[in-house]
């Protein structure tokens, strides 16, 4: 167990925040090394409150979160930024330096990396992320959508091996949101660790592997997009609806597994109603 | 921060109107400017202290705001009792020293100076937080502002108080987004370590708050901000008859003091 | 009020005071909801405790950073921005000030002969500065062995920008084009400007209010020269940083005023 601890353990956590706020009760959650898990409820549900332990921003009022098997409460947030990289909402609130290439070499710089390392590290991350053309552009100069990518460039910089992304894709278009989601799917691709907050429940079932709905400050659900979409009414009962297309499945009677895509639906209901093997399998609309 | 709270408390000092205490209190502030005198100092410190009570103010809030100035309070005394050009001779020390002139010994004209400095500090510090403590800030604005403060100054103080919790939930996210990029705030003691730090906090809240003026902007006109009309405000303050009395008694108390100070009393 | 041209009969087509809103939501070309803004982002900085200066409490404050750029972000309008956010701090935090009530002028100072710099209304500045200066020798106790030396810096400094025409020129220039290299040093100059006015403020009231002598301000010179480079040097990083950010984001900024 201590050879492949896992990412993140969280044990009994509670968390209250100064004002007398209780935020978290009880979490016990495990993530796996290169899991890609989405946390949902409603705001104020708790969800940012606990993924902010993950990184150390804030420490456990009473249980335990360990960190590839680190105790996070005498953890310092600069130390565990290499381990946990954590892209906030908006970009703009990690951004301050002049130009593209300065922001990416800061965080390096602060670890006291060398001149030649330093270099490399931010060649090769302009040249993955797409923004080198932008190397010597103010951080300003550019749109949402390369603030966001420089955002996680300077997350990426530290090396971590877990992202944390809180609400990606707020405020995006549709093309912006997909870039960023793409990038995601590219770090995960690469073994990363990935925990996204959102709302936005078909980017869930297109993308996530897992799904915790947090509600009242404690874990609502926990399992496969596919196992909690399933469940309508306990979703209705925490405020959250699936994805339309589960939904419309949902209603017209498919109701043993959920759907979680378009593309599934297609089959789906390709398969029902104009291949002549299968019986009817739902109310006809 | 202020313990604000305290201004729920039921106290004369809260009845009377926001014009008659700034008034007040300003003619304190000038008094004791005006003199430079122990005793009289003594005297208006002391009057500062039958408000402070009467208003049911605690006395640790003083406590609290003399830590604070405990610093520059003792670099006065020092300086003053040492290099005082005093008199009476109390306690010779040394030999003069003309190179940082020091006569050699410490003087009774120079402790007395010295204490009425600090009292001075003492009156100074507490006077505003008097005020404050006893008023709430919408009544504090509409007295500036019936008091013929530009309006529109008094506008930027009152929007720039409701705008405070949300800057400072800005900053609170800018300070944890610093962390998460590998800057530490807590290394006690590493001076450039903080001021780093406190670069990394300022670009990003002024560039981002600026962002949110232009929201903010649409906002004032479309409540029609600057309407070429006469305002009229939801609370309105009037004069009691305590609050002529008190103004009365104020306005005689600074005319006798002017007039002493002009005679030559009260100047040490 | 209407700038209407009186030969025209017929009316507009859209009422002409809408246009007189927002003109009157304007003070030296900067708007009220910017004004308020810094105001705000001034109170919040007084609550972020001062980098512990031995010696003294709180002197080099946040504060002390957005005074000395104000200038330049807000033009003449920063002394109101400044005094407003100067004086609701020293209500919700009296401990930041050690000129009492009147800290608020100190601010109020620092914005306005660096703005009215910025704005080319140099002989305005120029006054503003002479009167700071001056009112530290009108006070007899600076005529002490030495005291003279208080204000050389950085207010001397200060004065030579405002008053030599080449340097005052290429300083706002160097800014207002965001020259790659002389960007840092004019901002330098300017910061210099508005924390000198600053702090000489502070200090010509401290010496009034509490009439320390030459052997508190003489000896303590040094560290207090130390004191005021490290808050210009930090604001000469945030001014440069602000400054270019305002501008590539095309947010509101004094510059952009003097431009139209």
């Amino acid at each position: 167990m201590d050879d492949h601890p896992p990412a993140i353990h969280c044990q009994q956590l509670d968390f209250v925040y100064p004002n007398g706020v209780q935020a978290l009760s009880s979490v016990n959650l495990v993530i796996e090394p290169g899991e890609y898990i989405a946390f949902v409820g409603q705001n104020g549900s708790g969800k940012t409150s606990l993924v902010k332990h993950f990184n150390g921003l804030l420490k456990p009022t009473r249980g335990s979160v360990r960190i590839f098997g680190e105790d996070s409460s005498d953890k310092k947030v600069s130390y565990l930024s290499r381990k946990v990289g954590y892209v906030f909402q908006n970009p703009d609130d990690m951004l301050f330096c002049t130009s593209v290439q300065e922001e990416i070499a800061y965080g390096p710089r602060l670890l006291g990396m060398d001149h030649t390392e330093i270099n490399q590290k931010v060649e090769h991350i302009l040249l993955e992320l797409g923004l080198d053309e932008h190397r010597e552009t103010h951080p300003f100069a550019l749109s949402l959508g390369d603030r966001q990518r420089l955002a996680v460039a300077c997350a990426l910089s530290l090396d971590p091996d877990v992202f944390v992304f809180d609400e990606p894709t707020t405020g995006q278009d549709y093309f912006g949101g997909k870039s960023i989601m793409n990038l995601i799917d590219q770090l995960h691709a690469k073994d990363k660790t990935i925990v996204i907050i959102t709302h936005d429940m078909p980017l869930v079932a297109e993308h996530a592997h897992r799904v915790v709905v947090m509600s009242g400050g404690q874990i609502a659900m926990d399992g496969s997009p596919a196992q909690v979409f399933s469940q309508p009414e306990k979703l209705h009962q925490l405020s959250l609806r699936s994805p339309q297309v589960t939904q419309l499945a949902y209603e017209m009677g498919f109701t043993e597994q959920a759907i979680l895509g378009v593309p599934e639906m297609v089959e789906w209901l390709s398969r029902s109603y104009l291949s002549a093997d299968t019986t009817n399998p739902g109310s006809q609309p | 921060m202020m313990n604000i709270d305290m201004r729920t408390r039921k106290s004369p000092m809260q009845k009377l109107d926001g014009r008659t205490k700034l008034i007040a209190l300003s003619v304190i502030f000038v008094l004791v400017l005006l003199f430079s005198h122990p005793a009289y100092i003594l005297a208006l410190l002391g009057v500062v202290m039958v408000i402070w009570w009467s208003a049911k103010l605690p006395l640790q809030t003083i406590k609290d705001l003399f830590k604070y100035f405990l610093v520059i309070a003792v670099i006065i005394l020092v300086v003053q009792i040492f290099f005082y050009p005093g008199q009476t001779e109390l306690i010779r020390l040394s030999n003069p020293v003309p190179a940082i002139g020091f006569s050699g010994f410490i003087t009774l004209e120079g402790i007395l100076f010295g204490v009425a400095m600090v009292l001075r500090l003492v009156v100074i510090m507490i006077v505003a937080p008097l005020m404050v403590l006893t008023t709430p800030l919408p009544e504090l604005m509409l007295a500036l502002v019936k008091l013929k403060i530009p309006y529109r100054f008094a506008f930027i103080m009152t929007t720039a108080l409701s705008l405070l919790p949300s800057i400072q939930s800005h900053a609170a996210i800018i300070q944890q987004a610093q962390l998460c990029r590998g800057i530490t705030y807590d290394t006690a003691g590493k001076f450039f370590t903080k001021l780093r730090a406190s670069v990394a906090l300022l670009v990003p809240l002024i560039l981002g708050s600026f962002r949110d003026s232009q929201t903010l902007e649409i906002a004032m006109s479309s409540r029609a901000f600057g309407a070429p009309v006469k305002r009229t405000f939801l609370l309105d303050s009037q004069f009691s008859k305590i609050d002529y009395l008190i103004l009365a008694v104020t306005i005689a108390i600074l005319v006798t003091g002017i007039v002493l100070r002009i005679l030559g009393f009260g100047v040490y | 009020m209407s700038t209407q041209d009186p030969s025209n009969i017929v009316p507009p087509a859209q009422p002409a005071q809408v246009r007189t809103y927002k003109a009157r939501g304007r003070i030296f070309g900067m708007s009220i909801a910017v004004m308020s803004i810094w105001a705000a982002m001034y109170i919040a900085a007084s609550a972020i405790p001062a980098l512990p200066v031995p010696g003294m409490a709180g002197m080099i404050t946040v504060n002390a950073i957005m005074t000395a750029i104000s200038g330049m972000v807000l033009g003449p309008a920063a002394a109101i921005a400044n005094a407003a956010g100067g004086i609701v701090s020293m209500i919700l935090f009296p401990y930041g000030f050690s000129a009492g009530p009147l800290g608020f002028l100190t601010v109020t100072m620092g914005g306005l002969v660096a703005g009215l710099l910025f704005a080319n209304k140099w002989v305005w500045a120029a006054v503003f500065e002479l009167i700071i200066i001056g009112a530290w020798f009108v006070n007899p106790q600076s005529w002490q062995t030495g005291m003279w030396m208080v204000p050389l810096p950085y207010s001397a400094i200060a004065l030579l920008v405002i008053l030599v025409k080449p340097l005052r020129d290429w300083t706002r220039r160097s800014i207002l084009t965001q020259h790659k290299v002389w960007m840092w040093p004019a901002v330098f100059l300017m910061c210099t400007v508005g924390h000198a006015a600053e702090f000489m403020t502070t200090n010509t009231l401290v010496n009034w209010m509490f009439n320390l002598s030459w052997q508190y301000w003489v000896p303590t010179l040094p560290y207090w020269i130390m004191v005021d480079t490290v808050v210009i040097l930090a604001s000469t990083i945030v001014g440069v940083g602000v400054l270019i950010g305002l501008k590539k984001a095309r947010l509101p900024n004094y510059a952009d005023t003097l431009e139209q």
